[in-house]
């Protein structure tokens, strides 16, 4: 009896600590997850996601692939796979783990291949649009597998004579528009409109030349010029497409400044920093420093992004295996995963999407995928952005203080914290939160309500004593003046 | 060395009659070096001060990175510095200052911004920002007052005129900076020399 009653006990006990059992569990990652603070410190946190599955293509049946280039998960949950050495496409389906390829098409009667395609999009109503690379041209299928359209020959004075097409990386937008990243091409992203005609680039990326290297081009000889590094601009890398038609792209930036950029859809970049920081200016390019020789080193060279709900996006940086997720403001929200050859760390990654709130990776060296699912500090800090996005700060706060238990040093939680007191004319918490989230322009917000709070309540009492002060000093100085003339009229006059 | 009320207040009546006073350092030793270095002291006291207590809208600085004995110490060895590389080049353009002299000018020219910092410290804990501009008026019309007070006190005590007395300030920073080369390059030689001896040393235990 006694014993029953003991295992009860001990029950009820593993039930209340199970939370914190599985909050040990997953501290156990084979990568740094850390985050910078506002003095550009790095603070290590707890793990935003977690490896949850590893996809390989023995895995789903279908035979190893090869340099695969690209993935894309549709909203049925279906994964489409460049195998790009394999010269195909894999699609997997997530919900009933069936697998099938797709090897080529009919085109007017005839069988056609593809020669390594390297990227790939399937639109919302399931035309499928394969960069096929080596055939120079981005083919889109039906659903069904038969022939949409070919989008191959792009003619335009901007191009030149003897440019060559060979996409890379391809988004469709929700009025059928196509961007291509094609290789070798400086000058931004190729747009073709829903026929197939090329209408120009989107996203040019300038080059700046910094006076250092201005001055020192000017003192050097031609042909010291020569050898020196062209100033070309850097290619794009990535894409992504959000719903209302928004680009997301991604460059390498040698110097780790700004790496993504959001495009409109007239071709400029709106994308946002956060210049709250001891520099007081931002950067979107993953790690802040970096070695500058040996393993390791150098900035992070993003390869890849993908646009989630609510302003967040998430872009991958292919030297150090490291994923970096950014919301709308340009806060950096969690850094995960690495290289290595743990389940959870890749080769050489080469491109990210995702399933609602779970992460893909696609590692070309190793040939597989990589699923990450978030863990309760990667979920809540999701939500409560996504909140914020949607503009209820009210409901962000609770899991904004939920956050703040997880992990102590994380500014955007307090600030979202110090938002709710705020509101609610707490104003003297508030200051309190925006000082720890480093945040002085909601801080001196909230002082002045505060300041402004006291002086109303104390008016009184300012008033009372200002007009005792003139009071004495008047009667002080009548008095002064009698005494004077007392005295029987002195020199001194006042 | 006695000070009396009369040299205790000097500074105050040098800060508003900069000529008038900085003269009768020079000429009737009026000056004193103990309270020049008191006020260096103080200054490096409340710029230390400033840097960690001034208000959170005003205040970039990382509290981690302040250590106030540090900056007293390096505010001292600046002074220091300048001073000696004044006088050195002061003596060759037939600058009348002594040495004393030049510490009395720099430690009374600091005598503004030692009565601006604690006030502004105090004032920056009550403004929200967009009020920064309040505080830092204050603080950069004390660092103005300074400068001109050490330009006039410099001008005076060697009996120059501006325009040379803005030549050898160039050629002070000048001198500051070779002064700095010096000091390294003799602590690395000095290094080297302790390295040989302690190897030498080492040597001799481990083999004698």
């Amino acid at each position: 009896m006694v014993y029953k009653r003991f295992l009860a006990f001990m029950a009820i006990i593993m039930l209340i600590l199970s939370d914190s059992v599985y909050a040990l569990s997953y501290m156990n990652v084979p990568y740094y997850t850390y985050n910078y603070d506002y003095w550009g410190n790095i603070y290590y946190t707890p793990p935003a996601y977690i490896p949850q599955n590893v996809l390989s293509g023995v895995g789903i049946g279908c035979g190893d692939f090869k340099n695969p280039q690209d993935i894309f998960v549709d909203d049925n949950k279906k994964l489409y796979i460049a195998d790009t050495g394999n010269n195909r496409i894999v699609v997997y389906d997530l919900n009933d783990k069936k697998v099938s390829e797709i090897k080529g098409f009919v085109n007017n009667g005839v069988e056609e291949s593809f020669k390594s395609p390297s990227g790939i999009y399937v639109t919302s109503d399931g035309k499928i649009y394969i960069a096929d690379t080596d055939n120079n041209r981005v083919v889109a299928l039906n659903s069904d597998g038969t022939l949409y359209k070919i989008i191959k020959n792009p003619k335009s004075k901007d191009l030149g004579k003897d440019f060559q097409f060979s996409p890379l990386k391809v988004a469709v937008d929700y009025a059928g528009r196509v961007y291509v990243i094609a290789k070798n091409l400086f000058e931004g992203i190729m747009s073709f409109d829903n026929e197939g005609n090329f209408t120009g680039f989107v996203g040019t990326i300038y080059v700046n030349i910094s006076p250092y290297e201005k001055i020192w081009r000017k003192l050097s000889t031609k042909a010291q010029r020569k050898s020196q590094i062209q100033f070309i601009p850097t290619e794009f890398t990535g894409i992504d497409i959000t719903s209302d038609g928004f680009l997301y792209a991604t460059n390498i930036d040698a110097n780790g400044k700004q790496s993504v950029r959001k495009l409109n859809p007239k071709g400029q970049d709106i994308i946002k920093m956060n210049n709250n920081n001891s520099k007081q200016s931002g950067t979107l390019s993953g790690d802040l420093f970096w070695r500058l020789s040996g393993n390791y080193s150098g900035a992070s060279q993003i390869i890849d992004v993908t646009y989630r709900d609510n302003g967040i996006y998430s872009i991958l940086d292919r030297r150090r295996g490291r994923i970096f997720t950014y919301d709308d403001e340009g806060d950096l929200l969690y850094i995960f995963g690495g290289l290595g050859s743990q389940e959870g760390t890749f080769k050489n990654p080469i491109a990210i999407d995702k399933i609602g709130d779970e992460i893909l990776v696609l590692d070309m060296g190793r040939g597989n995928i990589t699923i990450f699912v978030p863990t309760e500090y990667g979920s809540l800090i999701n939500k409560a952005v996504s909140e914020r996005y949607n503009g209820d700060e009210a409901s962000a706060v609770e899991l904004w203080k939920r956050v703040i238990k997880l992990d102590s040093n994380f500014e955007l939680a307090y600030v979202g914290v110090g938002k709710s007191y705020l509101a609610s004319g707490e104003n003297k918490e508030a200051m309190k939160y925006f000082k720890l989230g480093m945040d002085r322009t909601y801080y001196s917000i909230a002082y002045r309500r505060y300041r402004d709070d006291i002086l109303k309540k104390n008016l009184g009492y300012i008033l009372t004593v200002i007009i005792v002060l003139i009071a004495i000093y008047v009667i002080k100085r009548l008095f002064k003046r009698k005494k004077i003339k007392k005295d029987g009229g002195s020199v001194y006059e006042y | 060395m006695s000070i009396d009320r009369e040299k205790l207040l000097y500074p105050f009546y040098v800060m508003i009659h900069p000529f008038d006073g900085f003269y009768e350092v020079r000429n009737r030793n009026k000056g004193s070096v103990a309270i020049a270095l008191i006020l260096v002291f103080l200054f490096g006291l409340s710029f230390s001060l400033r840097r960690n207590y001034a208000g959170f809208v005003v205040n970039f600085v990382d509290p981690r990175s302040v250590d106030s004995r540090t900056e007293i110490i390096a505010v001292f060895l600046a002074v220091f510095l300048f001073a000696i590389s004044n006088w050195s080049i002061t003596s060759l353009t037939e600058g009348e200052g002594r040495f004393k002299d030049i510490l009395v000018v720099i430690g009374y020219s600091l005598l503004p911004m030692i009565l601006t910092y604690t006030p502004a410290i105090v004032i920056s804990w009550f403004i929200a920002q967009g009020e920064g501009s309040y505080y830092y008026l204050l603080i950069n019309a004390a660092t103005l007052f300074t400068v001109i007070l050490m330009i006039i006190g410099i001008m005076t005590i060697h009996n120059y005129t501006f325009g040379k007395t803005l030549i050898t300030i160039v050629f002070t920073f000048i001198a500051l900076l070779l002064i700095l080369f010096l000091i390294l390059l003799l602590l690395f030689l000095i290094q080297q020399v302790w390295l040989f001896i302690q190897s030498l040393y080492i040597e001799m235990i481990l083999r004698v």
